[in-house]
């Protein structure tokens, strides 16, 4: 049983403030979710909402010179970052800087816009650039997830562009865009405040409704809509600055919290993440015609991504490794994971969700778990519900999530090689799109 | 909303005080060193073996760590693939990391599967099969891993920085060795490198978790108490290093976006007098975002997403460390900025007495952040043991770094900080900066890490 106890209340300006007292350390731990991302941007103006992230950092006019410095010699750490649907900050402090955690927190988010100066735009436009660089342009097969999300989702869905932006897009960024951005997304009602560590709830709140009471609630954000996706079949090739041929199959899959998102997430270790997968045994272990190989159900708000990706071991080609996944999977689908499968994925679940309550703050800390169930299901108390899902995904479940999802004919194979080398694509594959 | 909106200020620091260690030996000669962490139903548990890359032989680089990753295949009982599965059976997961002072076995489990995820730890190090198919998968996924990382940008920066850096010495080579040696390396190779090197006389466990300490030297004691081996304790690696390089290396990388950039030198092993002085040091140049170098490069020129110093400390020796990935347009600006950095905080009076206050405040402040989750715990408890720090070293961190004053701090700095004697690696498009690179003024040799 997984419990992390809390307090909430709504602020009459519509902001969720939630407590988890925790006080094995003299830490506290402050997390704060904007409910917009990159799935609330445009084709055209895409990288907005990551681009905004960074300008968040630059200060108000109580704070000219940003926020890092003072929160950093008061012993926190601090940091923030862009999905496709949402947008967190987050500050890890000694409990003796817990109002000052919430201060910045509150002081961003009532006066930044006349922070938000040309220079410091044009700065961070600049960092972005080069956080696209480093991240994906220059790392090896970097490019991969963008090529995917562009052909699994088409032109005028949100998932269609990547959370960085297109680079042209980012040169076409104006300032005037970032505030219409911030006025449109940044307030209260569209926020979520986690606060977990050594301090009390009341006095929490309390801080709270000081610091962020009187900023008005703002104007109600509409959710985004898309049209169910048509999956269909599709080979495409991207040649990298790599010497390995990998493979991604990649298929749209049920969105976060949807029914078979659990069970897809059980399915991708099953069949290939780690030793004891089915994958693993097979084309590393036994047969050695891959070298690197894993899965991952990516949830998401409007539809999820599940897939599997694996690198050739030289001598073998992508397709070897594609009939070989193609067969698992129709025999995981037919069968069903055996006992000890299903034993070992529950299991590995229950340690996972246990291991996640160790950190108070950070990426994936309590706090931002509190924010994520708060904000996707109106309720920060998801922890257990959640376990829940993968301790009663029975084995039928697991077969039939994958029958239904891991139709091989309507995935996406990627096939990355090396430049100059299209032959080692799979059979009539096609450029990828959406990789300027 | 109030029009002033003051910032408040941090109350007082609370004092950082190191959970107690309890210290226990088997008859075997294993040192049990355990912490109470009681936030979490978890342990985790690092079993250290006190020889590392740097104990490969000469002609032999990557031994360590091939030994250390045929460790878990096939153990005991179990062939690697029921071994990995009795694990996962429990939720619990075992790393293998080959560290260069240190093979570590980190074991991650829900605290009541404790005894039998630790039993299988024991079968790891006492009863491992390294048997020939093993060894002929594990090659060839080290041999494929290298191909990999010969593409990488990061990866080629660090080989030939600690290529140049360390050159000679047994900290010099990548920890996977090269392609070269990884195809000698024969079985016996690493079954002798494991009877040399991996007993109990040589080994230390900490263990952090919510378990009481007796009942977690009793489950010690019964999975490893029949643990034996000739191994004895092992010798540091020698401290005799080689001098600067203070060439600019280049690693071609055609139509790279970006260059990666390391500079840098040797630096003081882990238990140097220096070391409270040198943290503080690198928290003002380079440590953190508001340091120096990172508000120079990030936020003023816009020219990196980001650019860090460390000094990594290490049992033997150390290394200091500029490390940014810059456009590539921008690249001999950057070379010069950061030379410029390290030569400007050398200077007696450059840091004033605010900057050094802020910088020692993050540092004793946001110490506490390091000891949040038994994981923290261990870990730390680990670095007492590799180095042989005392065993009060956390709690003497705070008054030891706000006992350093602008003399102290400038002393550092002029006799760790080598601007004339760095070596500058540049992994990037060679053709597009050659003649730029120029302007740097040092020579410029054309270079590839060997992987």
């Amino acid at each position: 049983m997984i419990h992390v106890p809390f307090a909430k209340a709504t602020l009459d300006n519509g902001l969720d403030v939630i407590v988890h007292e925790d006080h094995h350390a003299p830490l506290v731990a402050v997390s704060i979710w904007y409910h917009v991302g990159s799935k609330n941007e445009r084709p055209g103006l895409t990288g907005l909402a990551h681009l905004f992230e960074h300008l968040m950092f630059e200060g108000s006019p109580h704070q000219p010179e940003g926020y890092f410095a003072p929160l950093q010699e008061a012993g926190g750490a601090l940091n923030g970052s862009t999905s496709a649907d949402r947008t967190n900050y987050w500050e890890v402090v000694p409990r003796d800087a817990a109002r000052l955690a919430l201060w910045m927190e509150a002081d961003r988010l009532a006066f930044l816009p006349p922070a938000l100066t040309e220079a410091r735009f044009e700065t961070q436009r600049g960092v972005v650039l080069n956080e696209r660089r480093q991240n994906y342009e220059n790392r090896p097969y970097g490019l991969a997830p963008f090529a995917l999300m562009a052909a699994l989702f088409p032109a005028d869905h949100p998932y269609h562009w990547p959370t960085i932006g297109q680079p042209e897009d980012l040169m076409a960024t104006t300032i005037d865009d970032v505030r219409g951005f911030f006025a449109r997304y940044y307030h209260p009602s569209n926020a979520s405040l986690a606060i977990a560590g050594d301090i009390g709830a009341a006095a929490a709140i309390r801080m709270a409704e000081e610091l962020f009471g009187s900023i008005p609630a703002g104007p109600a954000v509409p959710a985004v809509e898309v049209a169910p996706l048509a999956a269909h079949g599709k080979r495409i090739v991207l040649e990298d600055r790599i010497e390995m041929p990998r493979l991604y199959l990649a298929w749209p899959s049920p969105a976060l919290f949807d029914s078979g998102d659990a069970e897809m997430d059980l399915v991708g270790d099953l069949l290939a993440n780690g030793r004891t997968s089915r994958l693993y045994a097979r084309l590393i272990h036994d047969r050695r015609i891959a070298t690197e190989l894993a899965a991952a159900q990516s949830s998401r708000e409007l539809g999820s991504t599940f897939q599997i990706v694996a690198t050739a071991a030289p001598g073998h080609t992508l397709t070897e490794i594609e009939i070989a996944i193609r067969e698992e999977i129709s025999r995981f689908a037919d069968d069903g994971p055996t006992d000890v499968e299903w034993q070992r994925g529950r299991a590995q679940a229950e340690a996972a969700f246990v291991s996640r309550l160790q950190t108070l703050g950070g990426f994936g800390g309590k706090a931002d778990q509190l924010n994520a169930y708060n904000v996707y299901n109106d309720s920060p108390d998801g922890f257990e519900a959640d376990l829940q899902r993968y301790l009663t995904a029975t084995p039928r479940d697991l077969a039939g999530a994958a029958a239904r999802w891991l139709d091989v004919d309507r995935s996406v194979a990627l096939c990355v090689v090396p430049a100059g080398q299209p032959e080692l694509a799979l059979p009539d594959s096609t450029p990828a799109s959406g990789v300027r | 909303m109030s029009a002033h909106f003051e910032r408040p200020q941090p109350g007082a620091p609370t004092a950082v005080r190191f959970p107690p260690l309890s210290r226990d030996q088997l008859g075997n000669g294993l040192n049990v060193l355990v912490i109470r962490q009681s936030s979490v139903p978890m342990t985790t548990a690092i079993l250290i073996v006190h020889a590392g890359t740097a104990h490969d032989p000469e002609t032999l680089p990557g031994l360590a760590s091939l030994t250390a990753d045929l460790l878990d295949e096939g153990a005991g009982q179990l062939d690697a693939i029921a071994l990995a599965d009795a694990l996962a059976q429990r939720g619990s997961h075992v790393a293998v990391e080959a560290g260069t002072d240190a093979i570590h076995l980190t074991l991650t489990s829900l605290s009541r599967e404790l005894e039998p995820s630790l039993s299988i730890v024991a079968d790891i190090v006492a009863r491992p099969h390294m048997g020939t198919d093993a060894l002929a998968r594990v090659r060839e996924l080290r041999l494929n891993r290298l191909r990999q990382f010969s593409r990488s940008p990061q990866s080629a920066a660090d080989r030939a920085f600690a290529g140049v850096v360390f050159r000679g010495h047994p900290y010099g080579h990548g920890a996977l060795g090269t392609t070269a040696s990884l195809e000698t390396l024969t079985l016996d190779d690493a079954r002798r490198f494991w009877i040399r090197h991996g007993g109990p006389a040589n080994a230390t466990l900490v263990v952090a978790g919510d378990l009481a300490a007796s009942e977690v030297i009793a489950i010690t004691k019964r999975a490893f108490g029949s643990w034996s081996s000739e191994a004895k304790p092992t010798s540091p690696a020698p401290a005799t290093l080689p001098p600067a390089d203070a060439r600019l290396f280049l690693v071609d990388r055609p139509g790279a976006p970006q260059s990666e950039l390391r500079l840098g030198h040797l630096g003081p092993a882990r238990r140097t007098g220096a070391y409270h002085a040198l943290v503080t040091l690198n928290a003002i140049l380079g440590g953190q975002f508001t340091s120096r170098i990172n508000r120079n490069l990030r936020e003023e020129k816009a020219i990196t997403y980001g650019a860090q110093s460390s000094f990594d400390f290490r049992r033997a020796a150390g290394a200091f460390s500029v490390d940014a990935s810059v456009q590539a347009d921008a690249t001999a600006m950057a070379v010069k900025e950061i030379l410029r950095e390290c030569e400007r905080i050398r200077e007696p009076g450059d840091v004033l007495a605010g900057e050094l206050a802020r910088g020692q405040a993050s540092l004793t402040r946001g110490y506490v952040r390091n000891f949040e989750t038994a994981a923290q715990l261990a870990r730390a408890a680990a670095q007492l043991v590799i180095y042989g720090l005392p065993h009060d070293a956390f709690d003497t961190f705070v008054p030891s770094i706000e006992a350093i004053d602008g003399d102290a701090l400038t002393r550092a700095a002029r006799e760790h900080l080598q601007p004339d004697g760095t070596s500058i690696i540049v992994v990037g498009d060679a053709a597009q900066l050659r003649s730029s690179l120029e302007a740097v003024g040092r020579e410029i040799v054309p270079t590839s890490p060997e992987f």
